[in-house]
């Protein structure tokens, strides 16, 4: 179990790329991307099935044995309107339908705007970013916040580690400096992008289903 | 027919060749072939005058349908390539018109070209495959008579090779007397080079000009006392150099690699600042602009030096050069003789290449390359076998333009040499990837590309076609990113992977400006003129091709016979003091037997291992050993390698006779060791950024794109992951190992390289310090690890990082923009 302290609030980082913040029963997940692989079929893409089920079992995984009541979605949760492939919308109805206690909210990200809110039936509450929740502002893109430490996505961040004199290797990563934290993204099919962190942050990476404190 | 040609070349002063005759006389007797000579010695003429009194002989009509294609590998040959054949045209008098068709032409000429199409048409492979991908590719192409492929050894080796072997197996079945001739330089398989061009049909293979004479020797400086053990720039030969371009009018100098061509463009100019516009630079990162502005002043005579890499390797003639340099090592003897041939065109001239050694054991190879080139062990290019992302591209490629009946189809890629052992499922595989997305995707209606309408197969989806014209192709590059200052004016371009390891601010020098990163903005670097100051130079890819096997065993010979005293070259006695050192302090090797040094420093414990196999199997070889060491007891590694042999490092010392005699150099499982040493995953993962690419897996998009264009781009490593994790057994990924281990590792190479060394004596020596052969390894800053350790207790030991850059926000903008 690897927790740190972000704005006040103990949060704990979830080897599934989620983190749990046990004084408000909530898990915030980042960059879910659901239906990304079935957009690249529809362009001709062909990419072979896999991906909406290791999401919703990693997302089944960061819930089991904490008494979560919520599941927050820090944008990016549909990835495109083609992406709408039936198949893929009712694997998750399915996962959702078996949790409906659950509540569900969703702060879009600029993906959402263009795929629009989950099917109604899903129980999501969409909010527009900015929402605050104790310490915490809520957003996708990150970018300080007044009045509030933003928890965001959307850079799908990683790190570069080297040992000296040997190679190096770029791993995901939960990135949280003074004002604003990043969570690695979530969905199994996404990517990441190097950030450079600065002296004072706290990076945690994700290494062989594990989450190690760097910095 | 001929005498027509005789004709002019009479009233032009020439006199015809007579292997010129050859091809003539053959290409109207219906043959097909390939001929090869050095550049600049009238192979162009010997192919193309063979249609051209054949059109004669029937009249001259002034404007048949196409009739001849001529494919060549580049781009910027092409427009040279149209100027020579329009000269001919003019000259025989043949009322033909010619066209250019590569991925420049603009739209007019395009249109142009469809309303009245030329009768002579040169194009690149890649184009050609494009044209193929009209729906009216066979009313356009079914006429052509003739298919001439220049510089057919530059395609052999590369999948752009087996491209024209797709295209041309579909013309042969539209005109099956179609007549294919191929141009190249000297290989050492001509003769698989014949039969892969002519898909096993006969053909004559014909020497073209008797080889010229061809002078290879080496800059030795006065000083060479002092000459470093290591290094790879050379710069301490700039005085000499200096003096031997000061010797010449014009001087062409060859580097490997772009950045040594930025530092030595630079050295010179500050050696001699009154040379500034007659000194030139020329490299693939160059905007095309400044590119042709160096040929062209080359080719008038302007230009007293340019030093270039091998974007300067093929192309026009240019006349007016005298000698090559060659700063480092050469490589190979093909590669040298091909720079060589770029000198001393003018009539009684030799062509004249000069080494210049980077360090002293180049001096060895400089006299052994001359050696092996005079003994004609020229190089051989070996093929490309079964490319099936190419597969899947041509498939849809066709699918694209008139569609295709899937047996018909498969008869045709089948005649192919590339494609002839394709078994029934790897055809069934690609006929499903294209149309259903591969096997594991049955149940997912949403994925569209090739479509079976009454088994005919098409695309009818406009985007998926557009998209598929836009990647049609087999060259993959990095992501490129244009380089600009500031106020707009384009310096060139480099790869996204170079930019991605400069930050803001960084320093670097590009087509001979210092220029300093500002910011990165849509697939643009925008610099400014660098403060004074200390510069980096770019990190470029590339420059990285080993030594040729033919150039190893080269310098393993040269290197016995100057040990038994039988080898005196000028080159050996500059390094005579070195050798004699290495021979007190261990042994020069004979050609028979496996040197290996060990010494203690503080850093640990040194084996050195010199095989003389060239970079890439000492890769492989070094993990290789370090793997079977480390599985006989915990050990951790770092490891060098250079062309000559390679090193492993250790805290703890390991006693070497007994791992020897315990089989550490035993070929058995060899593949299977190699794979699990070398971190196959992630080298192959590597690999596949082509496949992707050729195979649609990714598109790399184009300026103004449609957001929805962006929505389906990913990179090839997320797309290698999910491929391995979710189709482990999808073919692509097993391409991507098969061609990593030959081309990244040379497997082959390697594993004959172990067998000769397992049959051979090793020589063992304790060294007290590290030998002349040992310096170079031991300094090479570029070094791996070998561990088992977990990647998670690796993390534990690792550090991160840090922007200490002071402006936070702006730290936190950039990054935003990233995914923005």
């Amino acid at each position: 179990m690897t927790a740190c302290e972000v704005a006040g609030e103990r949060l704990e980082l979830l080897p599934q790329r989620a983190a749990y913040w046990p004084a408000a029963r909530t898990v915030f997940v980042a960059d879910f991307h659901l239906g990304k692989a079935a957009s690249f079929r529809h362009a001709g893409i062909a990419l072979p099935r896999g991906t909406t089920e290791d999401n919703l079992a990693r997302l089944e995984a960061a819930l089991a044995g904490r008494a979560v009541e919520e599941v927050v979605f820090l944008g990016d949760f549909l990835h495109s309107a083609e992406g709408r492939a039936a198949g893929t919308l009712a694997a998750f109805a399915r996962w959702r339908a078996a949790r409906p206690a659950l509540a569900m909210t969703l702060v879009r990200g600029n993906h959402d705007d263009r795929a629009g809110d989950p099917p109604a039936d899903w129980g999501f509450r969409c909010v527009n970013p900015g929402e605050a929740r104790g310490p915490f502002a809520l957003v996708h893109e990150p970018a300080p916040v007044r009045g509030g430490y933003a928890l965001a996505g959307h850079i799908h961040p990683a790190v570069r580690l080297s040992e000296r004199g040997g190679p190096s290797v770029r791993l995901p990563c939960f990135w949280f400096g003074a004002r604003v934290g990043v969570l690695p993204s979530f969905g199994a099919f996404t990517g990441s992008a190097l950030v450079r962190p600065r002296p004072g942050d706290q990076v945690f990476v994700l290494a062989d289903g594990e989450v190690l404190r760097v910095a | 027919m001929i005498a027509r040609l005789e004709a002019w070349f009479a009233a032009s002063g020439w006199r015809a060749f007579p292997f010129q005759r050859e091809v003539w006389e053959a290409y109207l007797a219906e043959e097909s072939g390939l001929v090869h000579s050095a550049t600049g010695t009238g192979k162009t003429l010997a192919a193309f005058l063979g249609p051209v009194a054949e059109a004669l002989a029937e009249g001259g009509d002034g404007h048949p349908p196409l009739r001849v294609l001529w494919i060549t590998p580049m781009r910027a040959l092409a427009g040279d390539t149209v100027r020579s054949l329009e000269k001919a045209l003019a000259g025989t008098g043949l009322a033909w018109t010619v066209g250019l068709r590569t991925g420049d032409t603009p739209a007019a000429e395009r249109a142009r070209q469809a309303r009245r199409p030329p009768a002579a048409l040169v194009t690149t492979p890649e184009s050609l495959a494009l044209a193929l991908s009209q729906a009216d590719a066979r009313e356009r192409l079914a006429g052509v008579r003739a298919v001439i492929v220049d510089e057919w050894h530059e395609l052999l080796g590369s999948k752009r090779g087996v491209q024209v072997e797709l295209a041309l197996a579909r013309l042969r079945r539209w005109n099956p007397r179609l007549r294919t001739w191929g141009l190249s330089a000297t290989l050492g398989n001509l003769d698989e080079a014949l039969d892969r061009l002519l898909a096993g049909a006969p053909g004559r293979v014909v020497r073209g000009v008797a080889d010229k004479p061809v002078v290879i020797d080496t800059l030795i400086p006065e000083d060479v006392e002092r000459f470093p053990w290591a290094g790879h720039l050379g710069l301490v030969m700039l005085p000499d150099v200096v003096r031997a371009l000061e010797g010449s009018r014009s001087t062409l100098v060859f580097t490997n690699t772009r950045s040594q061509a930025e530092t030595w463009y630079q050295a010179i100019l500050e050696a001699k600042p009154e040379w500034a516009g007659i000194v030139a630079l020329h490299h693939g990162s160059l905007d095309a602009d400044a590119r042709r502005w160096v040929e062209e002043g080359l080719k008038a005579g302007r230009l007293k030096a340019v030093v270039a890499t091998s974007s300067l390797d093929l192309g026009v003639d240019f006349s007016p050069v005298e000698r090559v340099l060659q700063v480092g090592s050469p490589k190979g003897v093909a590669r040298l003789l091909q720079r060589a041939g770029r000198s001393g065109h003018a009539p009684g001239q030799a062509s004249r290449v000069t080494c210049v050694p980077a360090h002293a054991l180049e001096f060895v190879e400089a006299a052994a390359a001359r050696r092996a080139a005079q003994a004609g062990k020229i190089e051989s290019r070996r093929p490309v076998e079964k490319p099936l992302d190419l597969l899947t591209q041509h498939l849809v490629t066709i699918a694209v333009g008139e569609g295709f009946l899937a047996p018909e189809l498969r008869e045709e890629v089948t005649a192919t040499r590339a494609f002839r052992d394709l078994a029934d499922d790897e055809w069934r595989w690609a006929l499903d990837f294209v149309t259903r997305g591969g096997e594991s995707l049955k149940a997912y209606p949403e994925y569209r590309r090739v479509e079976e309408v009454d088994g005919w197969h098409v695309v009818r989806d406009a985007a998926i076609a557009r998209r598929h014209r836009m990647s049609v192709g087999t060259i993959v590059s990095d992501a490129s990113i244009d380089v600009r200052f500031l106020n707009g004016r384009r310096l060139g371009h480099v790869e996204e992977s170079f930019i991605a390891w400069l930050s803001p601010g960084d320093a670097f020098v590009f087509g001979g400006h210092v220029v300093e990163l500002v910011r990165v903005a849509d697939m643009t670097a925008l610099v400014r003129p660098a403060k004074p100051g200390s510069a980096t130079v770019p990190r470029w890819q590339g420059g990285r091709s080993p030594l040729s096997s033919e150039l190893a065993e080269g310098i393993r010979e040269l290197l016995e016979a100057h040990a038994e005293g039988r080898a005196d070259e000028p080159e050996l006695r500059a390094v005579a003091r070195l050798l004699a050192l290495q021979r007190r302090w261990s042994r020069i090797p004979r050609r028979g037997e496996l040197l290996v040094e060990q010494c203690e420093t503080r850093e640990g414990h040194h084996a050195f291992f010199y095989p003389f196999e060239g970079r890439h199997v000492h890769v492989g070889l070094s993990a290789l050993l370090a793997w079977r060491i480390a599985r006989t007891r915990a050990a951790s590694f770092s490891l060098a390698f250079n062309d000559y042999g390679f090193e492993l490092v250790s805290r703890e010392r390991f006693e070497l006779l007994p791992l020897l005699k315990a089989g550490l150099l035993s070929p058995e499982n060899l593949l299977d060791d190699v794979l699990a040493s070398l971190n196959a995953a992630e080298l192959s993962k590597r690999q596949f950024r082509e496949i992707a690419r050729v195979a649609g897996l990714v598109f790399q998009g184009y300026p103004g794109q449609p957001k929805s264009a962006k929505q389906v781009q990913a990179t090839s490593g997320l797309i290698y992951e999910v491929f391995a994790r979710w189709d482990a057994g999808n073919p692509l990924l097993a391409q991507a190992e098969r061609e990593v281990l030959e081309r990244e590792l040379e497997y082959s190479r390697l594993a004959q390289a172990l067998r000769r060394m397992a049959a051979s004596p090793v020589v063992l020596r304790q060294v007290a310090r590290p030998t002349p052969f040992a310096f170079p390894l031991l300094v090479a800053r570029l070094r791996e690890k070998l561990s088992s350790e977990k990647l998670a207790d690796r993390v534990r030991r690792m550090q991160l990082e840090f922007d200490r850059a002071a402006d936070e926000a702006a730290g936190e903008d950039a990054q935003a923009e990233l995914f923005g």
